[in-house]
């Protein structure tokens, strides 16, 4: 027998109920849909004491109630005999005996919560489910101990068991909605393989020391920031970098806390502590940015704390209504039908599921948002101004050209280095560092002399050489070959030796290959572009021309930056200012969204209300459409959620609501609002795969 | 009472079926370290939840079927209806008894999406958790897991005719299945090694623990589902008689 025809649970031959399912990434064949979800059972993880007996709370309420409805049934359908003879009775003296450890078992909780709120003067949700559900059952004992009249247990008891599966929906799409920040969080938590002396013990990862040998099993996720001392891998950076490709990682290349090892097993130095990764602050970060109420959430747990007495006031009031008109067993189910019926729990779920799945989808490409009301503010920009030196461009000039005359480019270049190697100017390590690889065995110049604003000069294997403007070398005597001008925003450093300049190096800041596609999709998006900066006006025009940028402005102190943003802001509305984090720090605070692009040193800075990593610019649309997305989830979903209670609620009043059904609704509601807001994700996670041609990185 | 008799014995033949489902649970929920009679309860815990949840799910759709087509005591017009819900329900179990004698394929199960994930998470949750209150929740839930055999039972008992026979013939199929379900519970227990210190040296990554090998072997339980498969085929066949063959002959009374 070939073992894909055998259930991977059961191992029965699947048969011709079989079929073919994947698990954790492992293609499987099951003998029928039950064995799959059993399976899933049983090789999965996840252990949440809390949810474990809110869960061990619900199964033995629901064996309770399940015979109280039973009983009910056979009671209210003539199975036992006459409604009103002595079996009836018994039967209600066992409902009563069922119902009353279900009643403390399942509306302890929410009269704990009634009181607690109570103490604080407050009305919440937990109060209008303590009445209703109080009520229906002291009446019901009452009716017992009396001999008479019909009883409601049944309704008491499904009532609690919908509410408290609501609860359990709520608690799980919560965690649901963090899953895919779990690893983050857990990372001060999270434990290492620590190899000493030939053994191999798991340790918390605080307790990790520089020089620590740690174990990376393949496909686990790296918790220490140190070097690779043995195997080879390759690991995929993306939460760290927002780059998605796997690097290749053999003896000697540093890894990174937060990164995924890819197939091989790795043995890694600990070059830092545990507790001061990058991965660690990143955390801490997140953890923070999800407790933050967000303006739309604070808005509506501020509303919905409104409605309660509200409610409370209209379910009195609808049964005081109906019980002169009704007899008062069907007053009391109006009222209790009113009082389930209006809690608004799904309308607090919407905002915080919303953000924590859009924070955990942003964290996935390393792009941390400082809480839900980022994302809030994100999707009302109109226009984003963008600093240019190191976030348009990447910040330090590169040799860009090199010309030659009566020499070769190498000759050029080796002296270019040579000279460049005894100077500390910014251009000069640019030569340098343009001239590592192609001239290695450069010497360092003797006899350096700075000129400073015009040029070096010295000796290159002993023979004098000098490196400077056009100006400084003319000013030596050496005469200039036509034809070698500076291109557009490139500057020419000219070489001489033997009594006349022999080659110039052209040097550019580059602009950011993903520059360009970023404005064009800013611009689909239908959001302004602006440039701020403080560079000179020609560069400042020119990168402005190359993007198709319409507006810049030029020459511009951290100040001046802050009134353009201003009116900016007054023209096309709310502006998100892209920019670094340590010279632009006070233009990110003023704008309505302040995004810092690279460097680890700002995470910890209040400025920037989302920080992208280095090599993220390229993402920043897709977090335009996240943040879209996200609020049109919160949006729609609030609306759902207000539209379904109110119809519940005049339906309720007007008596034509069962509260046994108002109970379900009001768990179907948050079922729904769990199952939508989840779905949501999804949805964009695909959309915006295409969007840029990112991958995603392994959720491990 | 015949009728009853013969679901129990389906249930007992089906039974080898559950434990390849759900024997794995029992056997993974073990031992109580407060000593046998403790152990003992959780596992009754756990079966009297699952039967439970059977019984409920028999006593409901025998009188949502009562509901679609009146009782017994109603006249000849709504007979027609309670025939044709017999034929229905008889075929459907037909249907499923024939696919567990591996006759023809069946209708692949959708997924239920959201809300089989809720199942299964509740289920780990509930696995871990120790004492006879996280056992009987277990059994609660383990009741609504799909399976074609309760599925077969459910459709007789929604032909029935009346909660009171829905339950009572969900009951027997439940109480058939008990003493595999328990006697797993035994041998799980048996042979499970005792837990060793927790956070000790890591050797390797965690090997795949498999309940499943200490059941009876595949073949067996096979044999077991065929058997079962023929109940239902058998009681399929019964109750689309009660549909079809004039009044005065009507098996019910068996």
């Amino acid at each position: 027998m070939k073992p894909s025809s055998t259930c991977s649970h059961c191992l029965l031959p699947t048969g011709r109920l079989g079929q073919q399912r994947e698990v954790n990434g492992e293609a499987l064949a099951f003998c029928c849909y039950g064995c799959y979800l059993a399976y899933q059972v049983r090789h999965g993880e996840r252990d949440e004491p809390e949810a474990a007996l809110l869960l061990i709370r619900i199964g033995v309420g629901a064996f309770l109630a399940m015979n109280i409805m039973l009983f009910s049934l056979l009671l209210y359908s003539g199975a036992l005999g006459d409604v009103d003879g002595v079996t009836a009775r018994l039967v209600h003296w066992l409902l009563l005996f069922l119902a009353t450890p279900l009643v403390l078992l399942l509306g302890g909780p929410f009269v704990a919560g009634a009181w607690r709120a109570a103490r604080q003067g407050r009305v919440g949700t937990d109060t209008l489910v303590s009445i209703g559900v109080l009520s229906a059952y002291g009446f019901s004992a009452m009716q017992v101990w009396a001999g008479s009249g019909a009883v409601y247990f049944d309704t008491v008891t499904m009532v609690l068991i919908l509410f408290t599966v609501g609860r359990y929906l709520e608690a799980v799409g919560r965690v649901r909605a963090a899953r895919s920040l779990a690893p983050m969080l857990a990372a001060e938590r999270a434990e290492v393989r620590v190899v000493h002396d030939g053994t191999e013990t798991l340790q918390p990862v605080r307790e990790v020391q520089p020089g620590s040998i740690v174990r990376v099993l393949p496909g686990e996720r790296i918790a220490v920031d140190g070097v690779v001392i043995e195997g080879r891998s390759e690991c995929n950076e993306a939460i760290l970098t927002g780059r998605a490709d796997m690097l290749a990682k053999a003896p000697g290349a540093p890894v990174l806390a937060g990164s995924i090892n890819g197939t091989g097993q790795l043995v890694v130095r600990a070059t830092a502590a545990g507790g001061v990764t990058r991965w660690v602050q990143i955390s801490r970060l997140v953890r923070d940015a999800l407790v933050r109420k967000s303006f739309l959430g604070n808005t509506v747990d501020r509303v919905a704390a409104a409605f309660v007495p509200l409610v409370l006031l209209l379910a009195v009031g609808t049964l005081w209504y109906w019980a002169s008109r009704a007899p008062f067993d069907q007053a009391l189910l109006t009222g209790l039908a009113v009082l389930v019926v209006a809690c608004p729990c799904s309308m607090g779920l919407a905002a915080p599921l919303a953000t924590t799945l859009g924070i955990g989808l942003a964290a996935q490409r390393g792009i941390l948002l400082r809480g839900g009301g980022a994302l809030e503010k994100l999707a009302r920009v109109r226009a984003v101004a963008f600093d240019k030196t190191g976030t348009l461009t990447e910040g330090r000039p590169q040799v860009v050209d090199i010309w030659a005359h009566e020499a070769t480019e190498h000759e050029v270049l080796y002296r270019a280095t040579a000279l460049a190697k005894g100077s500390e100017h910014p251009l000069a390590k640019a030569i340098a560092a343009g001239g590592r690889d192609r001239v290695p065995n450069a010497p360092v110049a003797t006899e350096v002399r700075a000129h400073p604003g015009a040029g070096l000069s010295g000796r290159v294997d002993g023979e004098p050489a000098a490196m400077g403007s056009a100006k400084f070398l003319r000013g030596r005597g050496e005469r200039i070959p036509a034809g070698w001008a500076a291109g557009n925003g490139t500057t020419l450093v000219y070489i001489g030796w033997g009594g006349r300049a022999r080659g110039a190096i052209a040097l550019a800041d580059r602009v950011l290959p993903e520059a360009g596609k970023v404005m064009a999709a800013l611009r689909g998006r239908d959001v302004q572009v602006v440039l701020l900066s403080g560079d000179r006006e020609t560069a400042v025009a020119r990168l402005a021309t190359k993007l198709a940028v319409p507006e810049w402005r030029s020459g511009l102190a951290p100040e001046d930056k802050v009134r353009e943003l201003r009116a900016w802001e007054r023209r096309y509305g709310p502006v998100a200012m892209v920019g670094d984090g340590l010279n632009d720090g006070p233009v990110l605070a003023a704008a309505t969204v302040g995004i810092a692009v690279g460097g680890a040193t700002d995470l910890a800075r209040e400025s920037a209300d989302v920080v992208l990593p280095e090599s993220a610019l390229e993402h920043l649309p897709w977090l335009l459409q996240l943040s879209a997305d996200v609020n049109r989830s919160i949006r729609a979903n609030l609306a759902w959620a207000l539209g379904y209670n109110a119809i519940a609620l005049a339906l309720a009043v007007c008596g034509w609501l069962q509260p046994v059904i108002a109970a379900g609704l009001m768990a179907g509601s948050s079922l729904v609002v769990v199952s939508r807001s989840l779905n949501a994700r999804r949805g964009h996670a695909l959309r915006a795969a295409d969007h840029v041609g990112f991958a995603g990185p392994a959720s491990a | 009472m015949f009728e009853y008799f013969l679901i129990s014995l389906a249930g007992l033949a089906g039974s080898l079926h559950c434990i390849g489902m759900c024997g794995g649970f029992v056997c993974v929920m073990g031992k109580d370290s407060r000593g046998a009679a403790a152990t003992l309860r959780r596992h009754l815990a756990y079966n009297l939840g699952r039967v439970t949840s059977y019984c409920f799910l028999g006593g409901v759709l025998g009188h949502l079927g009562m509901l679609l087509v009146g009782d017994h005591a109603q006249p000849a017009a709504a007979s027609l209806a309670q025939r044709s819900l017999a034929v229905v329900s008889g075929s459907m179990m037909l249907y499923i008894g024939l696919q567990f004698l591996g006759l023809f394929r069946a209708a692949r199960w959708q997924t239920l999406g959201f809300g089989a994930d809720l199942l299964v998470g509740a289920l780990q949750r509930l696995l871990k958790a120790p004492g006879a209150g996280a056992a009987l929740a277990l059994g609660v839930l383990n009741g609504f897991l799909p399976c074609p055999l309760v599925y077969a039972f459910l459709a007789q008992a929604a032909g029935s005719g009346g909660p009171l026979p829905g339950a009572l013939t969900m009951t027997a199929f439940g109480l058939g299945t008990f003493p595999a379900m328990l006697a797993m519970g035994g041998i799980g227990v048996w042979l499970r090694p005792a837990p060793g210190p927790p956070g000790a040296t890591v050797v390797s990554m965690t090997p795949r623990g498999n309940a499943i090998t200490l059941a009876p072997p595949p073949a067996w339980r096979l044999h077991g589902v065929r058997i079962a498969g023929a109940f239902i085929v058998l009681l399929g066949a019964i109750t689309i008689a009660r549909g079809v063959l004039p009044m005065g002959a009507h098996p019910h009374g068996l």
